[in-house]
């Protein structure tokens, strides 16, 4: 009975050390065929690989989010390079472009700073929901205690949320 | 208070200012108008509150008897003394009484005048299954010189109260003035035969004597030797008085054979002589030379007739000095069952040994003397009277003494009716509460008597049915008044007939104030519903404000306040009923308990999500912050998805 939780562990790990070696090997495949195009790719989604190597959170949402949103920045430079042919230097010249630059990597920045202002919003909406609720359940509450002459101040003390 | 008084029987007014000193036996009497008959004489004579006649009208009233003074009517007249008063209404008697011109008469003329028209009159009382019980020479009454006597009103009083000890046997002197009971038609012959007397001589016969030295003569001597001592009288009147001054009530004549007075003289009986000790037993204060003057001494030192009966010196004094080897043999029983019952009751024995000295005796408790069928009146009597006398007779009631008596004397009377009345009077007093108790027993064997309770002091109330409007007339008065006096609550519980019965034992059996004022209002209401269909509006007022520890116990406020105005409503209409159905309303009750539950539960369940939103601080946290990170995925990977599609698109 204790193994089965160990096991379903280690079997999650392997899965993911998969995804990692399989992503691994098709980022090798890309280098080996389209050398260019791989060093275009790994330049402009150079915050989101960074932050897949520092994010240590489980599924790395902020890996991911910085990912998507350079990746959202780099489809454009990527298929300008597809279109030209992906050699080495045509490569090296997208990559630095600034303007490529700026915008791969500020797609990356706003994803990062989308996942720091996200939960910060949620949790605002989240206490405000609970504050309603609190004041509905209070009125209700007094409302009871009042038509039936029970205890009122049983939630004095109690804080709001 | 009113202050009208109304006429008694509908037609009889009471003139309090005119005192008829005279006219009823030594009784005060005021003069009285018939409003139908404004030429009639009538006299009003007071009853007293703790001296209350029991008049049976039904049997008096419906044909006159020749020679003897009956009732008209009876009922609340105006206040005498500063108390409600109540008045037997009566014809005037005509002339003065014989007591007030005594002179000694002549044979002929007593029997004539006096003897025949009052054995006749006796004779229709006994037909009647009544006794007149006042015959004494003030209350006899001669119109006019040769005319035959009528006997005077003697029921405004408990029967022989008024009579003084000479006019009535040893037996009965010897008890309280209230308890001489109805007795029998012997007893009034008894009492005409000393008037004969009385009128022969000229003067009342003893005179100068106390009470307890006539007694004590009589049962010495015997009636007519101590009565006549000394005396001559004519051979025929002589030989009449013998007989009607007979120990024995059973060899006295009749009051028929005494209409005719030949007859009457010829009837002798002839009674054993009482022996008579060659040596007198003393006890205390008291010598005893035969039976009956062993049973007054007993009766008069209860304590030394204890220790005499169990240290067996009266045993032996029977057997030696007065030959009743039997009675000693009876005192020895008595002796031993004391012994052997469980709880000793000293009185027990010594009642029982007087009666079995001398079956005449009544029944003797301590220093009380009574015969049972006059314990109603001296109950009345005892009503926040004397202490002593209340607790005698409470340890009489409940020990069943009456029974206990008459089975002592089970060879001249049945006693089946003494004891079944014994012990439904010991329910009666063993029955916890205003339900129960002397007060009530008093009420049930007096239904004459009225109600006590000081606030009725200016109302006199002897049914329930009286008692709404006068306590409504009280309360308008005095609102505060207390309106459930213990003396009200045992008048209702022994007038009621019963049916009235739960109600008054709520009132026995209160849990707590309101289950009381329910148990009150319940009562008031049921008097109103069946005796006064008009508003109270006082009492009314009284059930509201009694009521509002009742209407408390809602728990729901806007349930509460909507019962309280309807309350405030009915209370001015009047009507305690609609009152309490308002109150008592089990169901709605039960419906409040339970929406209490539901809304206590519901408090708990709010409480708790309250408690639940307080405390979920770390988790919304934890939520808002995997929600925002999946969220800003989430628009990432649209916002690739879309400039995927857009640079596809072109």
């Amino acid at each position: 009975m204790a193994r089965a939780p160990r096991r379903e562990r280690e079997g999650g790990n392997n899965g993911s050390r998969h995804v990692v070696w399989l992503s691994g090997l098709a980022c090798g495949l890309v280098v080996a065929i389209t050398p260019g195009l791989g060093l275009a790719a790994g330049g402009l989604l150079a915050p989101g690989l960074a932050a897949l190597m520092l994010d240590k959170e489980a599924g790395r949402p902020i890996a991911r989010a910085v990912l998507t949103c350079g990746v959202a920045g780099s489809v454009r430079p990527i298929m300008t390079l597809w279109n030209l042919g992906p050699t080495f230097d045509t490569a090296l010249s997208v990559l630095f472009d600034p303007g490529t630059l700026v915008t791969a990597w500020g797609g990356a920045a706003a994803g990062w700073l989308l996942t720091q202002m996200a939960p910060l919003l949620t949790r605002m909406t989240l206490e405000a929901g609970a504050a309603a609720q609190t004041a509905r359940l209070r009125a209700t509450r007094a409302r009871i205690a009042d038509a039936w002459e029970l205890d009122s101040d049983a939630d004095e003390s109690r804080e709001t949320p | 208070m009113s202050t009208s008084v109304p006429l008694i029987g509908g037609q009889y007014a009471v003139d309090l200012s005119q005192p008829l000193p005279d006219a009823a036996g030594g009784l005060p009497a005021f003069t009285a108008t018939d409003r139908r008959a404004p030429h009639r004489t009538l006299m009003a004579v007071p009853m007293k509150r703790h001296a209350p006649a029991n008049i049976l009208a039904s049997q008096l009233s419906t044909d006159g008897i020749t020679g003897l003074t009956l009732p008209l009517a009876h009922g609340p007249g105006p206040e005498i003394d500063g108390e409600a008063g109540y008045y037997v209404i009566a014809p005037l008697p005509e002339g003065p009484s014989l007591s007030s011109r005594l002179r000694p008469w002549q044979e002929a003329a007593l029997i004539e005048f006096v003897l025949r028209p009052a054995a006749q009159a006796l004779e229709a009382l006994r037909a009647r299954g009544l006794t007149h019980r006042g015959i004494r020479p003030n209350n006899l009454f001669q119109g006019a010189p040769n005319r035959p006597v009528t006997l005077g009103l003697s029921w405004a009083t408990p029967p022989a109260m008024a009579q003084p000890a000479v006019f009535e046997t040893p037996y009965a002197a010897l008890c309280h003035p209230a308890g001489r009971g109805a007795g029998r038609i012997a007893d009034d012959v008894y009492a005409l035969g000393i008037v004969l007397l009385t009128l022969c001589l000229g003067r009342q016969p003893m005179e100068g004597l106390d009470d307890q030295a006539i007694i004590a003569r009589k049962l010495d001597l015997g009636d007519f030797a101590a009565v006549t001592l000394g005396e001559r009288l004519p051979p025929m009147l002589s030989d009449i008085l013998r007989g009607m001054l007979a120990e024995d009530p059973d060899h006295r004549p009749t009051p028929a054979l005494l209409s005719d007075p030949i007859g009457a003289r010829g009837r002798r009986v002839a009674a054993r002589p009482v022996p008579r000790a060659q040596r007198p037993f003393r006890l205390g204060e008291q010598t005893a030379w035969n039976n009956r003057t062993l049973a007054h001494a007993m009766a008069i030192e209860p304590a030394e007739a204890v220790t005499a009966i169990e240290t067996g010196t009266m045993a032996y004094w029977l057997r030696r000095g007065l030959g009743d080897a039997a009675l000693a043999v009876r005192l020895e029983e008595l002796m031993r069952q004391q012994t052997l019952e469980s709880l000793k009751n000293p009185k027990m024995m010594v009642m029982r040994a007087i009666t079995a000295a001398d079956p005449l005796m009544p029944l003797c408790w301590g220093p009380l003397a009574l015969f049972p069928d006059g314990m109603g009146p001296v109950l009345a009597s005892a009503v926040n009277g004397d202490a002593t006398l209340t607790r005698a007779l409470h340890e009489i009631v409940d020990s069943e003494a009456g029974g206990a008596w008459a089975v002592m004397k089970e060879e001249r009377t049945p006693s089946a009716v003494h004891r079944t009345d014994a012990r439904q009077r010991r329910a009666m007093l063993v029955t916890k509460g205003p339900a129960g108790g002397l007060p009530r027993l008093a009420y049930f064997a007096n239904p004459m008597m009225p109600c006590v309770a000081r606030i009725l002091k200016h109302a006199w109330i002897a049914s329930p049915a009286d008692l709404p409007g006068a306590l409504d007339g009280i309360l308008a008065a005095s609102p505060d008044s207390d309106i459930l006096d213990a003396h009200i609550v045992a008048l209702v519980a022994a007038r009621s007939d019963r049916w009235l019965d739960a109600e008054i034992r709520g009132l026995t059996n209160p849990g707590d104030g309101a289950d009381l004022a329910l148990a009150s209002i319940s009562l008031f209401s049921a008097l109103q519903q069946r005796f006064h269909p008009l508003p109270l509006p006082n009492l009314a007022a009284w059930a509201e404000a009694r009521g509002q520890p009742l209407v408390a116990r809602w728990r729901n406020r806007a349930r509460r306040a909507e019962i309280k105005d309807r309350l405030k409503a009915l209370a001015a209409e009047g009507f305690v009923p609609p009152i309490l159905v308002l109150l008592n309303d089990p169901a709605g009750r039960q419906a409040d308990l339970e929406g209490q539950r539901a809304a206590v539960a519901e408090l708990a369940r709010l409480d708790a999500a309250l408690r639940d939103i307080a405390d979920g601080e770390a988790r919304r946290s934890a939520l808002a912050m995997r929600l925002g990170q999946e969220a800003a995925a989430g628009i990432g990977l649209l916002a690739a998805a879309g400039t995927m599609i857009l640079s596809a698109i072109g």
